[in-house]
């Protein structure tokens, strides 16, 4: 077969044919694959919400419809008769290192931390972004001191002190960075992420439960910081 | 066996990587883990065979003057394809590689071997340069992001093989990937020249 | 002063070629001479700061509202690649001086990563807006500082592989490689920025 010449003809009728045709295959595929995705995005959710509030527990439980409040959404868990196991609430905190910083955390109806999920972050990798991990770890034994650079170029030491934030009460407990007056160890060299975690944990509980002892360290720094 | 060796011509000879030089952001970007490298590499080769059966097919259709656009609708096509293909069956995956899926659009090396290959061979032997071309890239993503992972977290596909101690994590960062990756292209240029010789 | 924090934050903290990884072809084929890079650097800005409000207004008020989502990726990289030849024969007959100085990179420009990458990301509002609502204004500033840092790492850049023309480098690193270690040493220098956002923000109270 000869090739197309190129007048304008051909050429307005090629480009169009095959625009519409991939737009038509688009859409098909887009068709086939909406359904997997939306199960997926909702799977994804009820995970979540069962791993931070079941665990591994091995019980039946029911996730109520999540309901929006303020930008704060809410996943209450019953047990089979009904009586409430927890609430997962998801929270954001616009100031992380690199922005959005979104959590997942189980409450108890008492309000203890039953557990926790870094939804989305654009924390550094290797050190912002261990917060999946560092607030749920048994504290370690070893201290190391190092530089700031060093723990840059070698990487976080291992230290000693509390950072398993699971099992505390954000109503009780001061949930926030022990060197600001807190009872949490951030993360080594990742104070930002840290603290943004922490923002966000709180806010979780004072939307559930409508305070939380942090606001006294947290809220009067915000307020410090406006009157500057 | 000719086309055979189109494909293994893509994977040494004309290496997108470490010799013809192109597709550098996502080579950089995506190879923090070598898990996250040969995913890319993955999505990557699927597009260009795609693209490369799809051109060569269409390559007396397609009038000279409107070549370039026709291209990058075929190309761009087939990214979201794969998009939406990743979303509903690899949503982890597609999370980690984020923006750089859809630009794989502008990835050089898939409009190059559309213009410089598909565009003059038939279906067959462009599939096989695809094929070929695909796995080049895959293979070197794979191994920059082995040696970053390795260097950095001490760990290979995952699984712990350094201690901690040890980890470098300026190679996870943006300038280990610099720095690997131009450290790599000069051994391969070494091994060039030596052979020349 | 948020406004503020998105130019340090963008054009140092996170600068799309050394820590975002965006714009990395031209950022090592057009740095060979200040010059050129300037060039270059004018160019992307320009184009850039265009094709934002173009793609952000077809995603809001097109792709959006017709549930069209799934042809972003076509759409824009179409839309973009007539922006750019528009611009071209715009600026040939409008002013011929400017299209002396930047006619040469326009066509460079359409398959510039860091041109679609940022168009995405502002349509999609998945950049970091410092705590503000994601709008076309701050879109279309954070674009236009990205630019900014890109002109700023290229004209850097540049500099520097203008100086290492002069020295003797071992064979096999001559090239690709040594520029690469370059921009590694470059990105990590960059990093000494990391933080520095949070810092003013607090200085300056927000």
């Amino acid at each position: 077969m000869k090739k197309l010449e190129s007048n304008i003809l051909n050429m307005a009728l090629v480009l169009t044919v095959i625009s519409v045709v991939s737009a038509g295959l688009l859409a098909l595929v887009n068709k086939v694959t909406s359904e997997p995705i939306a199960e997926i995005n909702e799977k994804t959710v009820s995970d979540g919400v069962k791993s931070v509030v079941i665990g591994d527990r091995d019980i039946e439980f029911n996730v109520a419809p999540a309901q929006e409040k303020n930008g704060y959404v809410f996943h209450r868990v019953t047990d089979a008769s009904g009586n409430i196991l927890g609430t997962a609430v998801e929270a954001v905190d616009p100031n992380g290192f690199g922005g959005n910083l979104k959590v997942m955390v189980g409450f108890s109806p008492e309000g203890e931390i039953l557990g926790y999920q870094v939804l989305e972050h654009s924390e550094t990798p290797g050190l912002g972004a261990q917060a999946d991990a560092w607030f749920r770890q048994a504290s370690g034994s070893e201290v190391k001191e190092q530089s700031a650079l060093a723990d840059v170029i070698l990487g976080a030491p291992a230290k000693a002190g509390n950072h398993n934030i699971i099992g505390m009460n954000p109503g009780d407990d001061l949930m926030w960075v022990s060197k600001e007056g807190g009872e949490v160890d951030a993360i080594t060299a990742s104070t930002i992420t840290s603290k943004a975690f922490l923002r966000s944990v709180n806010a979780a509980y004072k939307s559930l439960f409508g305070y939380s002892a942090a606001d006294a360290v947290s809220g009067a720094s915000t307020q410090a910081k406006k009157k500057k | 066996m000719n086309y055979f060796k189109t494909i293994l011509n893509g994977i040494v000879k004309e290496n997108p990587t470490f010799v013809l030089l192109l597709g550098m952001c996502p080579t950089l970007a995506t190879t923090s883990s070598a898990a996250n490298g040969m995913g890319m590499g993955i999505a990557t080769m699927f597009v260009l065979i795609c693209s490369n059966v799809f051109i060569s097919l269409l390559k007396n259709l397609i009038p000279d003057g409107v070549r370039i656009p026709c291209y990058i609708v075929v190309i761009a096509s087939f990214v979201t394809v794969l998009q939406m293909l990743m979303q509903a069956y690899v949503p982890d995956l597609y999370k980690t590689l984020g923006i750089f899926i859809p630009l794989i659009v502008v990835n050089c090396i898939i409009l190059g071997r559309a213009e410089a290959f598909a565009a003059k061979n038939n279906v067959l032997a462009s599939l096989c340069d695809g094929v070929g071309i695909g796995l080049g890239f895959t293979i070197a993503l794979t191994l920059l992001g082995m040696i970053r992972e390795l260097l950095g977290k001490g760990t290979f596909f995952g699984f712990e093989i350094l201690p901690a101690s040890t980890n470098m994590l300026v190679f996870v960062l943006a300038p280990g990937a610099f720095i690997t990756l131009g450290l790599l292209i000069a051994i391969v240029n070494s091994i060039k020249n030596r052979k020349a010789n | 002063m948020e406004f503020f924090l998105i130019f340090i934050s963008a054009i140092f903290v996170n600068n799309i070629v050394l820590s975002q990884f965006l714009g990395i072809c031209p950022f090592l084929g057009v740095s060979k001479k200040i010059s050129t890079a300037a060039g270059m650097g004018i160019a992307v800005t320009f184009v850039l700061t265009i094709a934002v409000i173009v793609t952000y207004a077809l995603q809001t008020w097109v792709l959006d509202p017709l549930g069209l989502g799934f042809l972003q990726t076509i759409m824009f990289i179409l839309v973009i690649a007539g922006l750019v030849q528009m611009l071209e024969t715009v600026l040939k007959k409008v002013s011929p001086a400017l299209y002396q100085a930047l006619g040469i990179f326009l066509p460079l420009i359409t398959t510039n990563c860091c041109i679609l990458g940022v168009s995405i990301l502002v349509a999609n509002g998945t950049y970091n807006a410092q705590g503000m609502e994601p709008s076309l204004l701050v879109g279309v500033i954070y674009a236009f500082c990205t630019a900014l840092g890109f002109a700023l790492a290229l004209i850097i850049f540049a500099g520097i592989r203008e100086q290492l023309a002069l020295v003797k480098i071992p064979k096999g690193m001559q090239g690709m490689s040594i520029a690469l270690i370059t921009a590694g040493l470059l990105a990590l220098a960059f990093m000494g920025f990391s933080g520095v956002d949070q810092g003013i923000a607090r200085v300056l109270g927000i």
